[in-house]
């Protein structure tokens, strides 16, 4: 019965139905096969309904996706690209995670990437040229996730004091910190041989090196991946994590069982904006290597929506980040060879979403048969 | 430094200011009502992208411009009701639902905005655009009329809407019970007040103004779509409601006030002045989380406004 309830939104809400001998009722339990089945059902609603788009431009629809995976998965080079594309969702899909698992909605990932950015610029652009690469690679990842945590911490430590509403101070944030950067990179931050706002490219002892050799694979894809072994360990292992799930299940009761919610609320928003700052950092440091206003293709946001595809789990994280990289490193391959804009994309993932949202609420009913006497 | 002066009261400044605040002050009221009802909508971002297409591609290819506002305005009530659906029916998480709706959102109007305009390298296409409606008489008063009674109808409408809407909200029955769903959902459902129905109609109405607003970025100001066409402005349209704290007073006041440092860093930007207008920009989003400490002890915030309705479950 779940792969229907999956594909067919809607049918549920807080009361039973009863329709034709069947009865909509809740489930006691929701397995975890009930819930992939929502994603993939929900994904392949996605790609069925973008086919009516392609197909009403008179384009063919099996050519268009035979062209979006080929250029997502169809060769070795394809592939380690689509890991490319893949590595900063990974780290702000964590960031959210690990927020959004006690309820603290940070919505700010995009500001406290860009953070992390400036942070690891700003130490590169202060000893890249005192430190070797082996120091100064890891010096660089450190300043961007302090930079990030910084700046979450403000958004934390608001809420924490005074009860500030989150989703808007991290919105604002966001914000502030592309003004102050837009700012700094036409004036302090500029490099002297461009009208771009850019500033100049950072040394080799600043680039990650690269985990396949003639490839764009940067060891920030391998960092992104041991972080999701560390947000699992910590989430399940330690004091901490026990502390931010319960938080997250029932702030009230968290605070009656002795866990301090201020502090574990500010600690959160700093753990989830350093998380996010390391996207900043891999990007700088392994793919642009100078900093400008538009190293973020959305990270941050995008980040949140992988980070509920992935039911806020680190390995489910880890997945879709690598689905959504493979879709976005697709589609340009697509749109060179059928002319298909590769914005259809956004379009594929926002309606996955969607109904990734409705199933996760579908799957918690079933329809089961009404017995005869009823 | 005496320019950095002048332009603060030039009546250029000024009246390039009432302009930029109308799609903020439009989008604002809508989201405004929609938060009274206790939904706290993060997609209007998308829903005037959306809607400056629509009003965009209908002026353009029908070559109307009031058609244009009106399929603009239809484009955004439609991405609204989607996200009653989500929200008010099937009950997912409004910031998530919010959030999902930008990126379908902006996505769609930009794939369709490209399927419609091939990108061909030229010049980009361009729609009519209404022109101002200098209002007989009062236009020819010096400097205030070019800075008040020369904007497009819709600036008009827009400034117009804040006292009718005052009305409906605070002096009908309609009003109190959408503002009571917002406060405290359990008691409107004793009450017989459909909390589903008050919260569809209300992102209705926030999908009708962020329509509008959207209408006014591509056929009243510019003639034109872009992917980033919305720049932000949904966004600092919450900034408003909250700055204003849900009243709407003082949701025109923050409106005018934030168009008005647009405006006026415009202006210096334009004159070549070196002066740090990215601080200027900044400094409506710090003034909002400022507003939120500040304000947190008379915070009008609805009661309940992001938390899911449930009957009988909680």
């Amino acid at each position: 019965m779940s792969t229907d309830m999956s594909t067919t939104p809607g049918s549920s809400s807080g009361s039973l139905l009863r329709r034709g001998g069947w009865r909509l009722e809740k489930r006691l339990e929701v397995k975890p096969w009930h819930e992939v089945v929502t994603l993939v059902g929900a994904f392949i609603v996605g790609l069925a309904l973008c086919s009516i788009l392609i197909a009403a431009s008179d384009k063919s629809v099996i050519d268009s996706y035979r062209a979006l995976f080929d250029g997502a998965l169809g060769s070795r080079r394809a592939i380690y690209e689509t890991l490319v594309q893949a590595t900063p969702l990974i780290f702000t899909g964590l960031a959210a995670a690990f927020a959004f698992r006690a309820r603290v909605w940070n919505i700010g990932g995009e500001g406290q990437f860009f953070a992390g950015a400036m942070g690891a610029y700003f130490v590169s652009d202060l000893w890249s040229a005192h430190l070797p690469r082996g120091v100064m690679v890891p010096v660089l990842f450190i300043g961007a996730a302090a930079a990030g945590a910084l700046w979450a911490s403000i958004a934390g430590v608001l809420k924490a004091r005074y009860d500030t509403n989150e989703i808007i101070t991290t919105v604002m944030l966001n914000f502030i910190i592309l003004l102050i950067l837009s700012y700094l990179l036409g004036d302090l931050w500029r490099s002297p041989d461009t009208f771009y706002f850019q500033t100049v490219t950072l040394p080799e002892s600043t680039h990650l090196p690269l985990m396949i050799d003639g490839s764009r694979l940067h060891w920030g894809f391998g960092i992104a991946l041991a972080m999701a072994v560390v947000v699992y360990v910590v989430l399940r292992r330690t004091a901490l994590g026990y502390e931010v799930r319960g938080v997250g299940i029932n702030r009230t009761a968290g605070s009656y069982k002795g866990i301090s919610v201020p502090r574990v609320t500010v600690l959160v928003m700093a753990i989830s904006g350093a998380l996010a700052g390391l996207a900043g950092a891999a990007e700088l440091a392994g793919v642009h290597h100078r900093l400008q206003l538009d190293i973020s293709n959305n990270f941050g946001f995008v980040g949140i929506i992988i980070a509920l595809i992935g039911r806020l789990h680190p390995a489910g994280v880890v997945v879709s980040a690598i689905a959504f990289g493979a879709l976005v490193n697709g589609a340009v391959t697509m749109q060179i060879q059928t002319g298909i804009p590769a914005a259809l994309v956004d379009v594929i993932q926002g309606l996955s979403l969607i109904f990734v949202l409705t199933g996760a609420v579908a799957v918690r009913y079933r329809l089961q048969r009404t017995s005869s006497d009823e | 430094m005496s320019d950095v002066l002048e332009a603060l009261i030039n009546v250029g400044v000024l009246a390039s200011a009432i302009r930029i605040a109308t799609p903020l002050l439009l989008a604002a009221l809508g989201e405004m009502v929609t938060e009274r009802a206790g939904v706290l909508n993060l997609g209007i971002e998308g829903t005037i992208t959306v809607s400056a297409f629509g009003s965009f591609v209908v002026a353009d290819k029908a070559d109307s411009l009031w058609l244009g506002v009106l399929s603009g305005v239809g484009a955004g009530i439609l991405l609204s009701l989607l996200m009653a659906v989500l929200v008010s029916s099937i009950k997912v998480e409004q910031v998530v639902a919010g959030l999902a709706l930008n990126l379908f959102g902006i996505g769609m109007a930009f794939y369709l905005f490209r399927a419609v305009y091939p990108q061909t390298g030229g010049e980009m296409p361009r729609s009519d655009t209404f022109d101002f409606a200098e209002i007989p008489l009062l236009a020819d008063i010096p400097a205030v009329g070019e800075i008040v009674f020369s904007q497009h109808w819709l600036t008009y409408a827009a400034i117009g809407t804040c006292p009718a809407l005052w009305f409906a909200l605070n002096r009908t029955q309609f009003g109190l019970e959408l503002r009571s769903v917002g406060n405290n959902p359990a008691a409107c459902d004793m009450r017989g007040i459909s909390v589903t129905r008050m919260q569809y109609l209300a992102l209705a109405f926030g999908g009708l103004m962020a329509g509008l607003a959207g209408a006014f970025l591509s056929v009243f100001l510019s003639g034109l779509f872009f992917v980033d066409v919305a720049a932000g402005r949904g966004w600092i349209a919450l900034a408003i409601v909250i700055f204003g704290n849900w009243r709407i007073g003082r949701i025109l006041a923050g409106s005018l006030l934030f168009g008005y440092l647009d405006a006026y860093q415009l202006s210096l930007q334009a004159r070549g002045l070196e002066v740090p207008h990215q601080l200027l920009l900044a400094l409506p989003f710090a003034l909002t989380i400022a507003a939120l400490v500040v304000n947190r002890r008379r915070s009008q915030e609805p009661l309940h406004l992001g938390v899911p309705y449930f009957r009988g479950e909680r």
